[in-house]
């Protein structure tokens, strides 16, 4: 249901969350122009990291007034992304050109979550920013295509999860007496944005994710938890299991948190992928 | 779902040829509606969602205006819908696309008949109050969706009786539906307050709270609409007819408000403590709290004795304070709905009139398929009522869905998210009406008997 995790399409029903292998998985359209499982796995990171960063821009400049707290851009963005990994489990980057659906996924993730940008504004924006690259020159009528051929291709299920309500309420109900509580809950948080680089949320329930997050958040701030999390009473195995994916993340791209993947990596990527008719 | 791919050489869609379309049924704002069986050997028949020839509503949204692609309001059915899964929720089978145009289409199963239309044939027809039995019967569907929409953290936002379907002969005969989610959202932690959406509910139905530009509000709105709708169950009139001062950005409606407040009294700051609060109270204070209200009372409107059960909940669902009125859940736990006995009377609704010479592009070019029949609603001669009367044999309407094949429901129900939390802070009790329920009818046994059959053997083992 739209409001319980574990009875949502997110969870049951339309069998959302996927295996690893399903995950990674090329399609054949890509595969053909020589796309290997590892440039498909950048695109991905670099997409996600350009709608983190330039959602970012976009929404504190215009779309909303800086008052609105954090929570708000984050899970638009959060569900963007979530879109764009799922579609790209169904449809070939050939296809379905990774530099329209990224922006699309926003605005479809906007509308969703009751805060709508205007298509319009999404189109001036992305040439604005990246007046640079013909490629990403974009009209809204092509937004407007792809909005329907995204709501296609997302099977029409468009509540998701995030890790972010777990882990508030992770922090709470439990580790409210924790004198350092606030370091680790920003750091936690940071760290669940950055999973939104990988395809943890299509894989994972979000609370496994949070979890996941607090326990790297712990072992690097040096914060002994052990028995919180035996009082959880999860699978530690589980978690542990996607602290290290996470750290291994961190550890082969090593992202700049400014300025994403490094040009020479993604360039020869995206010249791969057909440019616009 | 849909396959948006254009059919071989025309510009259909190829998904348009698994319905055979019957012809218009309903028009709003947001596009049109369509009556269409589907035809033989498709996917969703070895699916079982659907059979062959069983009628399906297809509700095609328009364009919304220019550069904002999917309108927000399918958006909302579309997510809401895709998730909910209820007896007494509308039921979504299909989504499609017209990439030619734009288009979107959302595929319901079909409901030959809605409160409204029910409540209309009444009055104007049969010169007839609908048998209490039924109004409780239909009161109790009603609740016991709406408590499945708010475990869920789902405010519809828009009941009336039009958006309240009850469907037609078949499996699940006299069963209602809640429909129309366009208005509908999740309230669980909105990123913005809810009153940026603009003003919500059809203004005869809406609550105060609304009326007096509350910034927040709850699921308690939809409760205030269940009861303006069980009024009109019993009366045939709706309950306050305002007239709508359009136009205006502001949520305060000085003539509803007035037609409340002469029916229930002049709301007070002690009976509702938050009404101090609320925009239009302290904005428009000349109008409202200056004038006197004579307290006409509900009971002689709807005609029920002040002591009845019935009234008892009627003035709850009424109650000014929002975070006193009571929810849903409790509602389906009052007296006034406990099983009774079960009217005999039969009575026969007509069929929804459909407008056969109107195709899916919305486009009145099509000959009528059927010569004109006698009984052809006045002035539109081209309304072909279907050929068979069918009897909707009131008693059954849904009543016998309170026992076991209600608590399989309520037991499957997700409730509500963390505990604690539920719409206005009153522990909900659910399902234990049902479970406490002396007539627990297997599904089987009950399902669709005596639809029907006029004669109702079956009925009358049962003890209600």
């Amino acid at each position: 249901m739209a409001a319980n995790f574990w009875t949502s399409s997110h969870c049951e029903g339309s069998k959302q969350l996927l295996d690893q292998e399903d995950v990674d998985k090329v399609p054949q359209a890509d595969s053909d122009r020589g796309i290997t499982p590892e440039e498909f796995r950048l695109v991905k990171i670099h997409m996600s990291f350009l709608l983190q960063i330039k959602a970012n821009h976009l929404m504190i400049s215009d779309i909303w007034r800086l008052a609105q707290q954090v929570k708000v851009r984050q899970r638009v963005i959060a569900t963007a992304v979530t879109y764009f990994r799922r579609v790209y489990t169904r449809k070939s980057m050939t296809e379905y050109d990774p530099r329209l659906v990224a922006p699309t996924c926003l605005y479809l993730a906007s509308k969703v979550e009751e805060s709508t940008v205007q298509a319009r504004l999404l189109v001036f924006y992305i040439k604005k920013m990246c007046a640079s690259d013909e490629k990403y020159r974009f009209e809204i009528k092509d937004i407007l295509e792809m909005e329907m051929k995204l709501l296609e291709a997302l099977d029409y299920y468009l509540v998701v999860y995030h890790p972010y309500r777990p882990l508030l309420q992770c922090f709470d109900f439990r580790l409210l007496q924790d004198a350092g509580i606030t370091d680790l809950t920003q750091f936690a948080w940071g760290i669940v944005n950055d999973t939104y680089k990988m395809d943890l949320i299509l894989i994972h329930p979000p609370y496994m994710i949070a979890l996941a997050c607090i326990y790297i958040a712990s072992v690097l701030k040096d914060k002994d938890i052990t028995l919180w999390f035996e009082e959880l009473r999860v699978d530690m195995n589980i978690v542990k299991n996607i602290s290290m994916e996470i750290l291994d993340f961190y550890d082969t791209y090593k992202i700049d948190p400014q300025r994403g993947l490094p040009e020479d990596k993604i360039a020869p990527v995206m010249n791969k992928l057909p440019s616009k008719a | 779902m849909g396959d948006g791919r254009v059919g071989g050489g025309t510009n259909r869609p190829a998904w348009l040829q698994q319905y055979e379309l019957v012809g218009k049924i309903g028009e709003g704002t947001y596009g049109l509606v369509f009556l269409a069986r589907l035809k033989q050997s498709h996917p969703h028949a070895a699916a079982g969602v659907g059979r062959r020839g069983s009628p399906i509503a297809i509700k095609k949204f328009k364009q919304s205006k220019e550069g904002d692609g999917v309108s927000p309001t399918a958006i909302r059915e579309i997510m809401l819908l895709r998730e909910i899964n209820h007896e007494n929720v509308v039921k979504l089978v299909n989504v499609h696309i017209n990439h030619a145009d734009m288009s979107l289409y959302l595929a319901f199963d079909y409901a030959e008949h809605d409160l409204y239309e029910i409540i209309r044939h009444h009055r104007e027809k049969l010169n007839l109050p609908i048998n209490p039995y039924t109004v409780k019967s239909l009161l109790w569907q009603l609740l016991n969706g709406l408590n499945y929409l708010h475990s869920n953290w789902i405010i519809h936002r828009d009941l009336k009786p039009s958006n309240i379907l009850v469907m037609g002969e078949g499996e699940e005969h006299g069963i209602i539906k809640i429909a129309d989610f366009g208005l509908a959202r999740i309230y669980q932690a909105p990123l913005k307050p809810l009153s940026d959406n603009g003003v919500v509910v059809t203004i005869w139905y809406r609550a105060p709270e609304l009326l007096l530009g509350a910034k927040h509000y709850t699921s308690a709105v939809d409760m205030w609409a269940v009861g303006c709708i069980f009024a009109e169950l019993l009366t045939l009139k709706p309950l306050f007819q305002g007239v709508e001062a359009k136009a205006t950005p502001n949520p305060f409606q000085l003539d509803q408000l007035d037609k409340i407040f002469k029916v229930l009294g002049h709301p007070t700051v002690e009976k509702w403590p938050t009404l101090a609060n609320l925009p239009c109270w302290q904005n428009d204070q000349q109008h409202i709290q200056g004038h006197k209200y004579e307290n006409t009372g509900l009971h002689n409107i709807v005609h029920l004795p002040q002591k009845s059960p019935a009234f008892d909940l009627l003035s709850k669902m009424l109650e000014y304070d929002p975070r006193k009125r009571i929810t849903a859940a409790q509602a389906l736990e009052h007296d006034a709905l406990l099983p009774s006995q079960a009217g005999e009377k039969i009575v026969q609704y007509p069929v929804r009139p459909v407008d056969t010479t109107t195709d899916f592009e919305g486009t009145t070019s099509l000959q009528p398929t059927q010569a004109p029949s006698g009984n052809a609603a006045p002035g539109n001669q081209s309304v072909v009522p279907r050929p068979i009367p069918r009897q909707m044999q009131q008693p059954m309407v849904g009543m016998s869905r309170m026992g076991g094949t209600n608590m399989a429901a309520f037991g499957a129900a997700p409730q509500g998210g963390i505990a604690g939390m539920n719409p206005g802070n009153i522990p909900m009790q659910r399902g234990a009406g049902a479970q406490s329920h002396p007539h627990q009818l297997r599904r089987k046994a009950d399902q669709g008997m005596g639809m029907q059959n006029p004669g109702y053997p079956t009925q009358q083992k049962r003890r209600f």
